[in-house]
This record gives structure tokens, C-alpha cells and sequence, in this order.
């Protein structure tokens, strides 16, 4: 319903007598059709209808009394009964239709996330445990650091096999961290040896070579520490010499190379060969090197890419030493051959570095 | 207004006030309405409209302007087995019965161990929006919250303002249940006069989502769930939780919800000191503090009243700034 008030009738009267009501509920009444007629205090006043409309309701009989303000009479229909309202409201909107659920989401009620201190969080990080994958133990299922601790050796038993131990452990972890760490490029290049009176054993001739071949590139005999980018030259090589035994891989050094007589670091290397084997090589004698030598080729191979391992930017491959038909001046010859593979960290030696090196050390070999 | 029983026509929040108060009075004839303007007026905004023609003006009560008058008269007829259905013309008008909602209303039972019950409604059209002068516009929940004793509850949609409307009359104890003028009149439902009760006790989910809980009740609802739509559009799926009661809260629900979005955004329309969003994010850090990823954020007015309408669109809490706490909270970690 739509309302017509009372209105404001001048000369500041506030009500006003019903006489004669001219309509009644149900009639069409045009604009200015006379609606009723009421009487103030000073004088009898006919008031029209401000618009057209049906009537819906007619507010007091003849003989009461409205106030300015209110109703006098309803028209029908919907809109603009806003009320005696202070400030405007807005209406309709089309937004979505009004669709909820009583307390939470379907969703919410199934979602069952795994609550765990943040000390516990981490640890099964370091664990390698799914936190989702646990029933906490704790109250209202927290996951406590038991469970993550239990849910990791449960993983390692259902794998089975045997835990790896000392060596092989620590070759395990080094090499994956090598892996994750350098970016490794691999060179090749073979020494040709029918200068040695007798090629075989050319362990102590590789450290000499690798020596010759620092004083060429000694960017090759470095460290270099990926975190803060430093690169570190050494004065000597220190030559890390990777030995095969049943317990694994261990890399004894042999110290000051380039300064020492070859019958001297015979005998040093044959040393530390028989501490090895007798697993007495103390830690300080398997630390520090700054140059590696894979001479896997006594056993097997001619080339590889053997794994740098940090803070060494270079590690060298010896393949087995074969004879190979070689054209030597001018002429089809059969000479000794050894093959050499070069690895270097390309963070922080160049591919004309290494290959400088490479052929140094190939020359080196390749004297008598 | 005339055929108030139709099912399935579209009704706004106002008619749907005014249509459970209809139903209520019609099933319980000790239910009565009084305030200013409420019988032959009809209420300044009608949702009043018809219940004393309906009625009678001994259930359909015209009181003077006297607020506190209107507090004490309610605490009486309730404490004497009526169900007093008060209307404060505009909630900026309460302050002078809060003597008798916050000294007999909220203690009644516990003063008379339980031999007296208070079961008053005090409804209030409350929030900014509609430009209207000052005291016209505040959003006082939090003053209500704060008091032992009392219930408050917030629609933000016809159906819900139906359904909790009918369950506050319900209720042996007293609820100030509070309409957001804003909404009012804006996107009318359809709604079925059935007499189903709501929940007074419970959040509404209105929107399911996967990234983020956007928690919100009356008129700031609407600017939530516009930010909801809009973070979807960017990929993000937001959950929508209309608190709706905001005392008690249903802690568990919101709890539940962030435990599995891990990230919270508390908008609300009163100012954000002590403001009911305080209390909501000091629960749930006391409950998901480990199953948060990011700091909860509160998007509230300043502390300031509400301004005259030139800068009232300033005041109230828009979907801008919702986006923007959202994006600090989706980029947090």
C-alpha cells in the first residue's frame, strides 16, 4: 500500500476534522479528483488526490481527527511505502540467490589436516614423513614428534634391505650432495705412451702430470665455496687418489705432489694403500685434498665423468691403458694408449681452462 | 505487504522481519511488540507494518520516546511470562535502556537462581549506509557481546532473519537481534513462511571454498561475498562464513574452517577496537595457531563514529580493502 499523509495545511496547523470522505475503497481516482474534505481550525479545506490510483484504504471516519503527517489514505500497489524513514534505503539487487549451510561447509566437516608443533613440522621434513599420512597420538590428534619418529622407522622397514654404514653411508650422502650442488662438465682426451719404456702403472706419472698441469692452469688445483662465491688457489696439489676396497670407496691424499721425488711418493702412496687396507688411515690423512685422480682403468674403463666433490673444482678420470693403432707420422703404428677423462665445476672453471689443463696434462704424460 | 502467507514470492530482509513477527504473534499469543512507531505506523522502516491492525494495540504497543522506559517495560512484561518483541527505532538510540538490558535484562535468571527468566527480543536496525545523520548509523555489537547474559544475533539475509527472528522469540533468555538497515531492502529472496527455526547457535557457510576463510556478519556481508566472487576470478577459492550469532560464536565451525584454509580474513562493519573480530581472531589463534599460514587480518571501519554520508562510503569496509588484506594474506608465506 501506498500512502497518502495529511498534509501540511499552512498557517502552522497541526490537525484536522474529517467532514466527508468524496471516495471509497475501490475507486479509480484521477490526479486532483477530490478526495475529502476536512476542516481546520480556520477554515473547511478540500484536498485532491496527488495521483492517479485505486484506493486501497481510507484512514478515519467523518468526525475524527489526523494529524499532519498521517495516513489519510492508502492507494494500492507496492512501491514507495519506504516508510517514515531517516536516510534511504537501497533495494532490489540481483545478487546470487541466497544459498548456506547451517554451521560448516561439507567440506570443512570432512577436511581433517594434520595439527603438529612447528618443531615436529620440521622434523618430518628432515624425515622425509608425509604429516597427512599420520594419526596423531596426541590429544585431539596432534601429531607428535613420537609418531614422526615411528612413522620413519616404519617407512625403513617396510623398504627392508640392509641400512648402509661408515663409508658407503657417507658415500651415499656426499655423492647425492655433489650431485645436488656442482654443475659438472666432462672433457676427454687420451695420452699416447710409447715413450715409457714400460706402460703400466702410471699412478705416480698421472700425480707428476697433474702437477705440470697446475703450474699451466692453477684456477684447476682450487676451492670454491658456492654460498658465499669465493674461489680459493693453492700453492700445492694435494691429490686426492680414490681406492677401491670391499667396505667401499676411500680417497687417501697424497700430499705436496709437485715438490716430492717420484721413489718418495712411491712409497708414501704404497703407505697409505696399506693403511686402508688395514682400515688404520687416520680421518686427517683422507682431508684436504684439492685435486682428485679416479685411476679406476687398473680395474676397468677407459672413459667416465667422475663426481666433483666440493670444495674441489676437478676431479680426473685414468681409463685402462690398451694398445690402440695410432697414425704416427705418417704411418700406421700400434702404441700404448691411456685415456683420461677431466671433470671440472663450470661454476667455477671455464671449458678454456679445462681444456688448457687437459692438454698439459696430456703432455705431460706424453714425455719419456 | 498485503498477502503475508504467499511461499514463494521474493521478499527482502525488512519483509521478512515483518513476516515472522506476524507468524510469531499468531502462535503465541503472549508474544507483544512495543516501541516508537510500531502500531499505527508501522514502524519508521514498516517492518511492523500490519500487526496492529492484525493484532490489536494491546499486543501491538505505541510507547513514548523514552528508551528507557521502553527497557524497563520489556524486562517486566518478560519476567511476568510475556515475550516483549522490543524495536529501538535505530540502534544509536539504545544507550538510554542499557540500564535495564545490561543491570536486570542479562542477570535476571542469575539473580533469581533460574525462578526468573527474561525472554525479551530487542530488535534495532543497526550499520551505516543508508545516509543517514549521525546516531543512525553505528554498528555497536561488540558493547552487547561484552555482556554476560545476553545473546546477539546478526541476519544478513531474508531467510536467516526469518528463521533466527522466530528463534530468538523462541529463546527463555534475552537476544538483541539486529537487522542491518543497509540490506533492508536490497536482493529480495524467496522465502517460505513455513515456521522453521534457525539455529541460534551456529555460523552460516555461505560460500564453500579451499584457500581462504573470509568471516563477515550483516551488511559486511555483502561487500564479503563480492570480494568472494572476485578472488575466484583471480583462482582463488574463498569460503564465506556468515557468524551471524555473534555471542555465543560457534568457534568450532570457524575453527574447522581455517584449519582447513589456513588462511582468515575478519571483516566487519563496527569500528576494530575491541570490536567482535578482536575476539574471534584471539580464538582462533588460541585454537589453529599451528594450521595458519599466515597472520589473521581484520578489515574494519577506523575508530571514528560513523561519518555524515559525503565519506560514509569511505567508512564502511569495501571490497577493495577486503582484496587487499586477502592479497597480504594469500602472499604472506
Amino acid at each position: 500500500m501506498k500512502y497518502f499523509k495529511l498534509p501540511d495545511l499552512g498557517e502552522g496547523l497541526q490537525e484536522a476534522e474529517i467532514v466527508q470522505w468524496h471516495v471509497k475503497v475501490g475507486d479509480n481516482v484521477k490526479a486532483d479528483q477530490l478526495l475529502v474534505s476536512v476542516e481546520t481550525a480556520k477554515a473547511l479545506v478540500d484536498i485532491p488526490a496527488p495521483h492517479d490510483g485505486v484506493v486501497a484504504k481510507t484512514f478515519g471516519k467523518e468526525g475524527d481527527i489526523l494529524h499532519v503527517g498521517e495516513p489519510l489514505l492508502g492507494y494500492e500497489g507496492e512501491d514507495a511505502d519506504a516508510g517514515t524513514v531517516v536516510g534511504r534505503l537501497e533495494g532490489g539487487g540481483n545478487a546470487q540467490a541466497d544459498s548456506f549451510f547451517v554451521g560448516a561447509a561439507p567440506s570443512t566437516r570432512e577436511h581433517l589436516a594434520p595439527r603438529a608443533t612447528p618443531a615436529v613440522r620440521q622434523l618430518a621434513r628432515q624425515m622425509g614423513v608425509e604429516l597427512a599420512a599420520l594419526a596423531g597420538s596426541g590429544p585431539d590428534g596432534l601429531v607428535t614428534r613420537a609418531d614422526v619418529e615411528q612413522a620413519a622407522q616404519s617407512a625403513r622397514d617396510s623398504f627392508g634391505g640392509e641400512r648402509l654404514r661408515g663409508v658407503r653411508r657417507s658415500m651415499a650422502i656426499n655423492m647425492a650432495r655433489s650431485h645436488a650442488e656442482v654443475v659438472p662438465v666432462t672433457i676427454f682426451g687420451d695420452a699416447d705412451l710409447h715413450r715409457w719404456p714400460e706402460a703400466r702403472d702410471p699412478l705416480i706419472r698421472l700425480g707428476k702430470a697433474i702437477s705440470a698441469a697446475c703450474e699451466v692452469e692453477p684456477i684447476l688445483n682450487s676451492w670454491f665455496d658456492g654460498r658465499a662465491l669465493s674461489i680459493r688457489q693453492h700453492d700445492k696439489l694435494d691429490l686426492g687418489i680414490a681406492v677401491d676396497t670391499p667396505d667401499g670407496l676411500f680417497v687417501p691424499v697424497l700430499r705436496n705432489v709437485g715438490g716430492r721425488s717420484a721413489e718418495d711418493l712411491k712409497e708414501g702412496m704404497s703407505r697409505l694403500r696399506a693403511d686402508v687396507k688395514a682400515r688404520s688411515i687416520p680421518p686427517q690423512e683422507m682431508m684436504g685434498a684439492t685435486i682428485t685422480l679416479s685411476n679406476f682403468g687398473t680395474l676397468f674403463g677407459r672413459y667416465a665423468n667422475p663426481v666433483v666433490v666440493p670444495p674441489q673444482v676437478a676431479i680426473i678420470g685414468a681409463g685402462g691403458i690398451r694398445d690402440e693403432v695410432v697414425a704416427w707420422q705418417g704411418k700406421v703404428e700400434i702404441h700404448p694408449v691411456l685415456p683420461l677423462s677431466l671433470t671440472f665445476d663450470h661454476r667455477a672453471v671455464t671449458g678454456g681452462e679445462a681444456a688448457r689443463f687437459l692438454k698439459a696434462l696430456v703432455q705431460a704424460l706424453e714425455q719419456p | 505487504m498485503s498477502n503475508l502467507n504467499a511461499t514463494t514470492e521474493k521478499r527482502a530482509l525488512l519483509e521478512a522481519v515483518n513476516m515472522a513477527l506476524h507468524r510469531a504473534m499468531q502462535e503465541d499469543e503472549n508474544v507483544v511488540v512495543l516501541g516508537e512507531d510500531v502500531g499505527i505506523n508501522g514502524g519508521v522502516f514498516r517492518a511492523t507494518l500490519g500487526l496492529r491492525d492484525r493484532f490489536g494495540f494491546k499486543r501491538v504497543i505505541d510507547t513514548p520516546l523514552a528508551e528507557t522506559m521502553i527497557g524497563g517495560l520489556a524486562v517486566g512484561m518478560a519476567a511476568q511470562g510475556l515475550k516483549p518483541v522490543v524495536e529501538i527505532q535505530f540502534l544509536g538510540f539504545i544507550y538510554a535502556a542499557m540500564e535495564h538490558l545490561v543491570s536486570h535484562a542479562s542477570r535476571i535468571r542469575c539473580r533469581t537462581r533460574g525462578r526468573l527468566t527474561c525472554p525479551l527480543v530487542l530488535r534495532s536496525p543497526m550499520g551505516a549506509g543508508i545516509r543517514a545523520p549521525e546516531h543512525h548509523s553505528e554498528s555497536t555489537e561488540a558493547l552487547f557481546a561484552h555482556v554476560p547474559g545476553l545473546r546477539v544475533v546478526i541476519p544478513s539475509s531474508p531467510a536467516r532473519a526469518y528463521g533466527l527472528l522466530l528463534a530468538a522469540i523462541d529463546d527463555p533468555d534475552p537476544v538483541i537481534f539486529l537487522e542491518p538497515t543497509r540490506l533492508y531492502r536490497m536482493n529480495p529472496q524467496p522465502i517460505i513462511d513455513d515456521g522453521k527455526r534457525l539455529p541460534l547457535d551456529s555460523c552460516f557457510t555461505l560460500r564453500e571454498g579451499s584457500d581462504i576463510t573470509l568471516v563477515s556478519w550483516g551488511a559486511s556481508i555483502h561487500e564479503t561475498l563480492q570480494a568472494a566472487t572476485r578472488l575466484e576470478g583471480q583462482g582463488v577459492s574463498a569460503e564465506v562464513i556468515d557468524v551471524a550469532s555473534i555471542k555465543p560464536l560457534d568457534l568450532d565451525t570457524l575453527e574447522a574452517s581455517v584449519r582447513k584454509t589456513g588462511r582468515c580474513v575478519i571483516v566487519h562493519e563496527a569500528p576494530r577496537s575491541c570490536g567482535v573480530g578482536a575476539e574471534i581472531a584471539a580464538s582462533l589463534y588460541e585454537r589453529v595457531l599451528l594450521d595458519l599460514q599466515a597472520p589473521i587480518q581484520r578489515v574494519t571501519a577506523p575508530d571514528i563514529p560513523p561519518p555524515l554520508y559525503r565519506l560514509e562510503q569511505l567508512y564502511i569496509p569495501s571490497p577493495e580493502d577486503i582484496l587487499a588484506a586477502c592479497d597480504l594474506v594469500l602472499n604472506y608465506a
